[in-house]
């Protein structure tokens, strides 16, 4: 019973839960801070995230007459759902090892790909023409990079099951342990290629600039969130909160989870997710434009599959 | 694929003013646009006819807040021809100066909403804040940012000295400078490129048939200016370049826009230079104005702008009528929506720097 207990804190206050959409909220709102400074704006005060959702909590829900009430309603649900599920499944060298119980790389794999099918979902459920084309390309953009991302994972989890005498390991708490252990795949050239495609991954998975292509406001006028108002738009907000830290921290265990253990190692994790929030995602985010949905796939069939495909067979000979 | 049928407009993120287009697409591509237009018109025609003379300055400066200085400018003209005026010298020059002072600020919104909507937040900014120059200069010169009521009927309404010339040149020693490093950045940025290239293509024998003028008749090829072909103000007497590409695409209207406003500044630089001394209306007195007909154009940032004025005995004019360029430029973006995407819908509409205030009046 106790193993259940620790779970259901895990999943609902620590490492996922509420940590991690304050952690999730604090990263945007440094975000957004730091794109208005390089834009030479002021930029909205470091606690806007907060104060968006606590607005949105107090507003009303609309619904199309068009749309189909329970999954347009649902949809969000499911998504912030999903994404408080895989907040507790990534580990955080020194801190937290999530529950084998829990689920494991693989079943991270499965939660990610939740935020996109929910965009979908909700997207044809509005009715909305907007959410239509928002459907078509977020699946586009999906097939596009799942298959980059899954290879990529597989290629660090032959890595570690190589080095630990079995053929693959997909426990992440198996792969941190052994960075931990051996040193951090960051530094080993064979997961290079791999690493190079993770770092085309995450941007279009958070939906940032250049893949904003499925939201793209000038376009598609935010695509299927443009039916959304109040509390289930503030559920989009979470989902996206959370799966910033998600995808972030999933990129640090996979190639540098190197930190102290205890309150040190927390702070260390901390100091990681900003500094890739901001190098990795404001700083992409604000030098250079948006991609048509038709380059972006033939981008990430090129670049992201080859290198993942390269790191994977070098790993699997070596 | 599907097909569906989007609204893009009457209010749209990507528009700066109403106007509704019936988008059928199959996939992301269009199939057949339908444009609808009619959601800002005001009656301002006929509302001209309801004023004097005088009053219509002010009026035909409010038809447009981006052109606001070409309608009367043209207004003027026409008065002026029908009256036999001759306008001073200096204030031909000064006309000059309005207008390229608005030519540059006009431009650089153009450019700037085009990487707005390329998703090039940091280079809208960028072009955005070389733009607030220009509006602090016409703030400075004429004391308001939008509507500089430069013009009168037989001169113009403001002077410059020594101490305004000298900010005005520092300040256009900052544009020209900002504007090298940002017509470099459109040249060479791989999102413009990407984004921009070969997108929304009028070749010069379609930009000919739809009688497109300024920038978009420029990059097709079509080596057409006003300031050129039948010189007004001041411009028979400076060294006005017409830019043109060959490839009538997005791009190469965003270039010429650039190139144009890089002109302007040069262009000012010449009239400051050979600014003569004198005053700067014809007559100090209202001038009468008989019963008359007369034509005037000139080039407004978007292209020709021209006037048509009848007087009669009465104050008020009998008919006043002008043709815009975006109504002109308008007919064209059919042609280049054909097979566009969806997302480049946007991007090509705002190609064409579309005044709907201007073509609704």
């Amino acid at each position: 019973m106790l193993a259940n207990y620790s779970a259901l804190f895990a999943v609902l206050a620590f490492p996922g839960g509420l940590f991690a959409l304050a952690i999730g909220l604090a990263l945007k709102g440094a975000d957004r801070r730091l794109a208005a400074r390089l834009q030479r704006r002021v930029g909205p005060p470091l606690a806007q995230p907060f104060f968006d959702l606590v607005k949105l909590a107090r507003k009303r829900t609309m619904v199309p007459d068009i749309a189909a009430k329970p999954v347009f309603l649902g949809a969000p649900l499911i998504g912030a759902a999903s994404m408080l599920l895989a907040a507790a499944l990534v580990p955080i060298a020194g801190v937290y090892t999530p529950d084998p119980a829990l689920g494991d790389l693989l079943v991270l794999l499965y939660l990610l790909t939740v935020p996109a099918v929910v965009l979908m979902v909700s997207g044809s459920a509005s009715g909305s023409p907007f959410g239509a084309i928002g459907f078509s390309r977020e699946m586009a953009l999906m097939l596009a990079y799942e298959g980059p991302l899954v290879l990529v994972v597989a290629a660090v989890a032959m890595r570690t099951g190589a080095g630990m005498g079995a053929r693959v390991s997909f426990s992440l708490s198996e792969i941190v342990a052994y960075q931990q252990a051996h040193g951090a795949f960051l530094f080993d050239p064979m997961l290079w290629p791999a690493l190079l495609a993770f770092l085309a991954f995450y941007p279009a998975n958070l939906g940032i600039v250049p893949f904003d292509i499925p939201e793209a406001e000038t376009e598609v006028l935010e695509g299927p969130l443009l039916e959304y108002s109040g509390p289930a738009l503030g559920l989009f907000k979470v989902m996206s909160a959370l799966k910033a830290v998600v995808v972030l921290s999933l990129g640090i265990a996979l190639f540098f989870p190197m930190a102290p253990a205890g309150l040190a190692g927390l702070a260390v994790q901390l100091a990681k997710l900003l500094l890739l929030m901001l190098l990795g995602v404001t700083v992409l985010r604000v030098s250079c434009g948006r991609m048509r949905i038709d380059q972006a796939f033939r981008f990430f069939l090129k670049w992201p599959l080859a290198l993942s495909l390269l790191s994977l067979v070098i790993v699997s000979f070596a | 694929m599907s097909n569906f049928t989007i609204p893009v407009g009457p209010l749209h993120v990507a528009l700066e003013e109403p106007m509704y287009f019936r988008v059928d697409v199959h996939g992301e591509t269009v199939a057949n646009v339908d444009i609808h237009a009619g959601h800002v018109h005001r009656g301002i025609e006929y509302l001209a006819t309801k004023r004097n003379i005088f009053q219509n300055v002010v009026l035909t400066e409010r038809i447009c807040s981006l052109c606001s200085n070409s309608h009367p400018q043209a207004y003027s003209m026409a008065i002026e021809k029908i009256a036999g005026i001759v306008v001073p010298e200096r204030a031909e020059y000064l006309r000059a100066i309005a207008d390229e002072v608005k030519r540059v600020a006009s431009h650089l919104f153009n450019v700037a909403i085009l990487a707005h909507l390329v998703g090039f937040e940091s280079l809208f900014m960028h072009v955005m804040e070389i733009r607030e120059r220009m509006q602090d200069v016409k703030e400075s010169l004429f004391g308001n940012r939008m509507d500089i009521g430069a013009n009168t009927i037989g001169g113009v309404r403001y002077d410059i000295d020594a101490e305004r010339i000298g900010y005005l040149e520092q300040q256009l020693a900052w544009i020209e400078n900002a504007l090298i490093e940002v017509v470099a950045l459109y040249r060479s940025n791989g999102s413009i490129l990407g984004r921009t290239r070969g997108i929304g293509v009028l070749s010069h024998a379609d930009a000919l048939e739809c009688g497109t003028v300024g920038p978009v008749a420029r990059a097709s090829g079509i080596r057409y200016d006003v300031r050129v072909k039948a010189p007004y103000a001041a411009y028979d007497r400076l060294e006005v370049p017409v830019h043109t590409l060959p490839d009538g695409d997005v791009w190469s209207r965003a270039m010429v826009r650039l190139a144009e406003a890089q002109t302007a500044i040069d262009l000012i630089r010449q009239c400051v230079r050979d600014l003569p001394d004198g005053p700067t209306t014809a007559t100090t007195e209202r001038p009468s104005i008989p019963a008359g007909e007369a034509i005037a154009k000139c080039e407004a940032p978007r292209g020709e702008l021209i006037y048509y004025v009848r007087v009669g005995e009465s104050p008020k004019p009998e008919r006043v009528k002008w043709r815009v360029p975006s109504f002109m430029n308008w007919d064209a973006l059919r042609i280049m929506l054909r097979q566009a995407k969806i997302a480049d819908i946007a991007i090509i509409v705002n190609s064409i720097d579309p005044c709907i205030s201007c073509t609704e009046r």
